[in-house]
């Protein structure tokens, strides 16, 4: 579905997003190859450096939207089932040893494919908040994840990696209502918000760990050969 | 109710019965129809009913009929215990013959029917629908109501009731009114649920009741309907959910919510916000709570959760708000006849927000045009526009408010012409080429053909207070204004803004424009200046002064000022002096002239200010003095006939550094008093006032006065010296304070004094509180100096002077004297006693003279007797008297100062030749100068005194002849002295000194040795005169340390014979005193004595 939904309103943002990949490939083409080692390093770092910082930001807009939704949401033990409508968000619930297990390549395809659903509810959480200052709240963290989701794909182009086949225009594309058909009631909503935000702070401690892993093991030969084998 | 209806049904029966018994009248025999009953359904037939009594078979049944006007029987044949028969208006006789199956009669029965006796039961209604709305909880009901049997308007009840649950409890019961129509007509009722449809089952029932006006029989209500039914989620295989579902209530309702779940599913609990409810079983699949009087809830909605079994859970949010509040203060107004634009307080939040918040909308009801209104929430005051409509000028608004929970509204009536607000100016600018006028043009954004506008030009200028200007124009459309201004000041830095609004009905101001400057042109100055002049000391030049022009007389920067002088007309000298001079001075001589003066700036010149130089001669002018009356010097003076043109009043400052700056004022003739204030005039400086009267040969000098603003104290007190000081009495002489240190008129001194020391601790006298504190008042101001009198001598006086203004006292200054000695005093002091001792003198020398045989015999006999000797006496009674009275006689020893006198005439004793010894011969020569000088051996047995007296018979006499004789106590003795003065003694033993004789240490062993003092007294070879007991008991208090003179006492140092108690000879060594005697104490010694 957010496939679809990307192909159809995937324009600008699509293009903004194939430029940022192509800028950040820009230091790994072999003529320039003597910045390419730097240029994947710092940008792990950027990306590790965003995901703290959306840690941290996502701390404070989930304690004032949790509030927002009332008790029992933001009571501290609250735990609710997973209901079949919070399915629809990507999980982040995965055994940790298969995570580990994964390559680098799918590790970043999971974390740009999530990112790129999560980037898109949250959208839908912006235009229907209640007060103003919550909107806003919402309005500037999606900012953030929308420059995350563009990261991680200069990180996967940098490091060779193909994006994920059809979310890059989902992901960089504005938000597709058809991708998040609305739930089929207030509560449920309320769940879904829930589970969005509790995934999302699942996922931002996880992608922090992973840009930290690889950041320490970038090699940079691995790098330009792949670049060299995708044509550059 | 239900109870109700089935008592009802049973008396019905009942009656029922009854008629038939009355109606039929029963033969009783087997086979006979009996019980005949009627009921009418509809007013057309009737439905006759009646029982067999037999039990056998019956065949068919004959029913013949007969009305009153229907004489022919009608018969029916059937084969049932029933016939349907025409409603007869008069009474029915039926005739009912039973039959057997093969034919034969069985009974024949008749019957009267009356009119009274039939009953009206309406047919069973039947519900033709039972509609649920599960959003509204609303259940519809639909049913006909068969009018058509009946003719029109007669009245039909119906009877409603609504069962829930399973078990069918019934929940209300409502009785609705209808009119029957002569047509079948649906009626349709609606009930709203205070539960959730979904929640579980609901059931509905009807019966009706016609009220036949003109039946005079029995009517009844007919049979129940069937029930109908809306079956609830629980009772659907899969439904499960928490209803109502996203409902908006009102604050303060009842809301019920049920959590309906699967049958293997338990609720562990429902909560509503954070509180659990108790919960209400509706069925096994289904259980409610209520919420009673529901308050407002939070911006996202009031959750309510259904905690279930196995981790399940499920919710609803209920939104609580109220319904919107009426609109308050609407207002319409346009700025620009394009658009209206209301505004309106929307008075309490609903507390509902996102779609169910609350709407407007604006419907304008005389073109019946409608806009919806997108308001900002955040906004306390909303907003809505709606587009002026060519051609009409009066709007009737109504605002239209709504949201889930309610509606109102709020209208408004407006003549748009009366409702204009025109917008903010803008645009302003200033132009203008004169020094008076300028033009002002600016553009508002709007479209005012239709009225005229009112502009409000504001006029500030630095020095000048604000000024409204207003014009009235004709608006236009998105045009430009044009407005003059007049009467303007020269050369004036003007601020102008402007503002706007409908002329003939006002409304509302528009904002002030943005400010805009402007300055006008310079215009020559409107009057020359205020000229002065003086004539120099040595009246050679004259000094001309000028105060410049204020900024509103100079209409322009005043560049220069021309100053000429003329004589008759003729120009004598000219001069021009640049700013920002303001005088300038003539050569003159002694010749007088008219001066003139003119100011100019850019634009021109100034009418020209003159002054004629002459000065009258003044005599006998007085100086008085001016009063300060609040900021500034009231000064007057008396009229004077002679001065036509005015006064004119001049000061300078008295003192100070800089030259004293001419001012002055002018005053009309008529006047004869002034306050002059002045900025520069501050307090505690004395200004000097010239009145000059203006004559019209010239000024002349009136008066002098002195003044100030502000009397202050003295700012210090005057210099003062001691002049002179006597024993009672000081002169003091003070000078006087300078003129600028008085800071007002002086008027007096004030000398205090009191008596004190110097001492920078102190506090002035003043403060002190001394009670002696005297206080003199100085206030003639030429005296310089005062004696003050009645002083102490040799008295130290603090002084302080002080001068004192009305505006207070000084600082004091203080001085510090001693007044003299008093001489004369002392000088008796002194003579008065060195008389009386050269009285006493001169009396006792002629009392010696006339007395001087007995002194002589009394004192110095020619054969000194010791028996006679007073002093000797004295000596051995005191020594006596001590024996028995005195144990510690701390007397100087005089019992030491046994005196051996010798005569060289009288011949030497025995005993003394015995004694010399040639040992003692070489050793006599030193005793007299050695004895003292030596003392570390002889220490200090013999007092000074005696040595003297010994020491000058020694020296007048030969040496020989003193018989001196040294005893070595200490070689009698085992001395006990400190070790280290163990060699000095004995050096001083071993010396050439022996003692002359032995002499028993008895008498020094003084333990209880009367025995061998007697015998010592035998046996020594010299006896001194004196009692040895006494020098014994005496040496203790001889005067030195207890040490030595305890050795002196008893064990000896070496000592003198001239002196004499140890000339007695002590006892052998053997018996010398032990050592551990030295030590002995004398309290022993002196104890031991009484025992003797």
């Amino acid at each position: 579905m957010l496939n679809v939904a990307g192909e159809i309103s995937g324009d600008s943002w699509g293009i903004f997003a194939f430029l940022c990949a192509a800028l950040c490939n820009l230091p790994a083409v072999p003529a320039l190859n003597g910045t390419d080692e730097l240029g994947t390093g710092q940008s792990i770092q950027k990306t590790y450096d965003l995901t703290r910082y959306l840690e941290h930001q996502l701390r404070t807009l989930a304690g004032t939207y949790l509030n927002y939704l009332g008790p029992p949401f933001n009571e501290p033990d609250f735990n609710p089932p997973r209901l079949a409508w919070a399915e629809r968000v990507p999980s982040a619930t995965v055994d940790f040893d298969l995570w580990r297990g994964l390559t680098d390549n799918a590790r970043l395809a999971a974390n740009y494919r999530a990112y790129s659903r999560l980037l898109c509810y949250l959208r839908g959480l912006d235009g229907q908040a209640g007060t103003a200052e919550l909107r806003h709240s919402l309005g500037h963290f999606c900012s953030s994840l929308q420059g995350l989701v563009v990261s991680i794909a200069g990180v996967m182009s940098s490091l060779g990696y193909p994006l994920p086949a059809g979310t890059a225009a989902a992901a960089a594309g504005p938000p597709a209502p058809a991708g998040a058909p609305a739930s089929p009631n207030d509560f449920l909503k309320k769940m879904d918000d829930f589970w969005l935000l509790k995934e999302l702070q699942t996922w931002l401690w996880r992608s922090a760990k992973d840009f930290n892993r690889l950041k320490k093991k970038v090699p940079p030969a691995v790098v330009t050969l792949r670049l060299e084998a995708q044509g550059f | 109710m239900w109870k109700n209806s089935s008592l009802c049904c049973v008396l019905a029966l009942a009656i029922l019965c009854l008629t038939s018994l009355i109606c039929s009248q029963e033969i009783g025999s087997p086979g006979e129809p009996q019980n005949l009953k009627c009921i009418m359904h509809n007013l057309h037939k009737m439905i006759c009913t009646w029982d067999v009594s037999s039990k056998g078979r019956y065949g068919q049944t004959d029913f013949c009929y007969t009305t009153s006007h229907l004489p022919p029987p009608v018969c029916i044949k059937t084969r049932e215990k029933r016939v349907e028969i025409p409603v007869s208006e008069s009474s029915i006789t039926v005739s009912i013959t039973t039959n057997s199956i093969y034919g034969a009669a069985f009974g024949t029965k008749k019957f009267a029917i009356h009119k009274k006796d039939i009953s009206f039961v309406p047919l069973t209604p039947h519900i033709l629908s039972l509609t649920p709305d599960f959003s509204t909880s609303t259940l519809n009901l639909k049913w006909s109501d068969n009018g058509s049997v009946f003719p029109y308007g007669l009245d039909a009840f119906w009877q409603i009731e609504i069962l829930r649950k399973e078990t069918m409890e019934k929940v209300t019961q409502v009785t609705y009114h209808s009119k029957l129509t002569h047509e079948n007509t649906i009626l349709s009722w609606n009930w709203t649920s205070d539960m959730p449809l979904e929640c579980t089952s609901h059931y509905a029932k009807i019966r009706c009741y016609i009220n036949v006006t003109d039946f005079v029989g029995h009517k009844d209500w007919s049979d129940w309907s069937p029930v109908e039914k809306v079956l609830g989620k629980d009772t659907e295989p899969n439904g499960s959910g928490v209803f109502p579902q996203d409902t908006v209530v009102a604050v303060g309702s009842d809301v019920t919510i049920c959590c309906v779940h699967a049958e293997d599913q338990q609720i562990k609990r429902m909560t509503y916000g954070p509180e659990i409810y108790p919960l209400i079983h509706l069925s096994s699949r289904s259980s409610a709570i209520r919420v009673i009087n529901a308050s407002a809830s939070d911006t996202s909605g009031t959750n309510v959760v259904c905690t279930l079994s196995q981790d399940e859970m499920d919710g609803t949010v209920l939104f609580v708000g109220y319904a919107p509040d009426t609109p308050q203060n609407l207002s319409c107004e346009t700025s620009n006849f394009l658009i209206i634009k209301c505004t309106w307080k929307p008075g309490r939040p609903s507390g509902l927000y996102g779609k169910r918040r609350t709407k407007y909308s604006l419907l304008e009801r005389i073109s019946g045009k409608n806009v919806s209104c997108e308001v900002n929430e955040m906004n306390r005051e909303r907003v809505c526009g709606f587009p002026v409509l060519a051609d009409q000028k009066t709007y009737s608004f109504t605002l239209g408010v709504s949201n889930p929970i309610g509606q109102t509204e709020s209208s408004l009536l407006v003549d748009l012409t009366q409702r204009v607000h025109p917008k903010t100016p803008e645009k302003l600018t200033v132009s203008g080429n004169s020094s008076t006028n300028v033009h002002l043009h600016w553009y508002i954004n709007g479209s005012f053909t239709e009225i005229r506008l009112l502009c409000q030009i504001e006029i500030s200028s630095g020095h000048s207070e604000q000024k409204l200007h207003n014009v009235s124009m004709p608006g236009g459309k998105f045009s430009t204004y044009t407005a003059q201004l007049n009467a303007l000041h020269p050369y004036t830095k003007y601020q102008f803004r402007v503002r706007c609004s409908a002329a003939d009905h006002f409304w509302r101001w528009s904002d002030w424009s943005r400010v805009e400057e402007h300055t006008t042109l310079e215009a020559p100055p409107a009057r020359g200046p205020d000229v002065w002049r003086e004539r120099s000391p040595s009246g050679s030049s004259l000094k001309i002064f000028w105060k410049p022009l204020t900024l509103s007389e100079a209409n322009g920067k005043i560049v220069s000022h021309e100053v000429s002088c003329y004589l008759l007309d003729t120009l004598l000298e000219y001069k021009e002096v640049t700013e920002p001079s303001n005088s300038t001075e003539i050569k003159l001589g002694k010749n007088d002239c008219v001066i003139s003066v003119v100011a100019k700036n850019h634009a021109g010149s100034s009418p020209p200010s003159k002054i004629t130089s002459v000065e009258l001669p003044s005599d006998n002018v007085k100086t008085e003095r001016a009063v300060a009356l609040g900021n500034g010097i009231y000064i007057s003076w008396s009229s004077y006939p002679n001065v036509t043109c005015g006064y004119i009043v001049k000061w300078c400052r008295s003192s100070g550094s800089e030259p004293c700056s001419v001012d002055w004022q002018k005053f009309p003739s008529n006047t004869t008093d002034a306050v002059i204030k002045s900025a520069l005039f501050r307090p505690g400086v004395r200004y000097n006032f010239l009145l000059y009267g203006c004559k019209s040969s010239g000024y002349q000098l009136l008066k002098n006065i002195t003044g100030y603003m502000k009397e202050l104290p003295p700012k210090r007190a005057p210099n003062f010296t001691v002049e002179e000081t006597s024993s009672d009495s000081i002169l003091v002489k003070w000078e006087d304070i300078p003129v600028e240190d008085c800071q007002g008129f002086l008027e007096g001194y004030r000398l205090s004094f009191a008596k004190g020391e110097k001492d920078a601790l102190k506090p002035r006298l003043s403060e002190s509180g001394n009670p002696e504190l005297k206080v003199k008042n100085i206030t003639d101001l030429t005296k310089k100096s005062l004696r003050i009198l009645d002083l102490q001598g040799k008295t130290s006086y603090q002084l302080d002077l002080q001068a004192y203004t009305a505006g207070g006292v000084s600082p004091p200054n203080s001085l510090y004297v001693v007044t003299k000695e008093d001489s004369v005093g002392l000088i008796i002091a002194i003579l008065i006693p060195v008389a009386v001792v050269v009285l006493l003198g001169v009396v006792a020398s002629i009392f010696c003279y006339r007395k001087r045989e007995w002194i002589k015999d009394t004192f110095y006999p020619e054969i000194p007797n010791p028996e006679n000797s007073k002093a000797l006496q004295f000596q051995k009674n005191i020594c006596e008297g001590n024996k028995t009275l005195k144990t510690l006689e701390m007397n100087p020893c005089t019992p030491n100062s046994v005196e051996v006198v010798e005569t060289q005439s009288a011949a030497p004793k025995i005993e003394d030749t015995e004694m010399m010894s040639p040992a003692a011969d070489t050793t006599v020569p030193e005793d007299g100068s050695d004895s003292e000088n030596e003392n570390h051996v002889v220490v200090s047995y013999c007092p000074p005194i005696i040595e003297e007296e010994i020491s000058n018979p020694s020296m007048d006499e030969p040496v020989g002849s003193s018989q001196v004789v040294y005893i070595d106590i200490q070689s009698m003795y085992q001395p006990q002295i400190k070790a280290e003065e163990e060699p000095e003694i004995d050096l001083v033993t071993t010396a050439g000194y022996k003692p002359q004789m032995q002499l028993p240490i008895s008498a020094l062993k003084i333990e209880s040795r009367s025995a061998t003092e007697e015998e010592s007294d035998k046996t020594a070879g010299y006896r001194p005169q004196a009692n040895t007991n006494a020098w014994n008991m005496d040496t203790p208090d001889s005067p030195g340390s207890v040490e030595s003179t305890n050795e002196n006492a008893s064990f000896g140092s070496p000592c003198s014979i001239n002196s004499r108690q140890f000339l007695i000879p002590p006892k052998d060594d053997e018996d010398s005193p032990k050592p551990t005697n030295t030590g002995w104490s004398f309290t022993h010694f002196f104890q031991n004595k009484p025992n003797d």
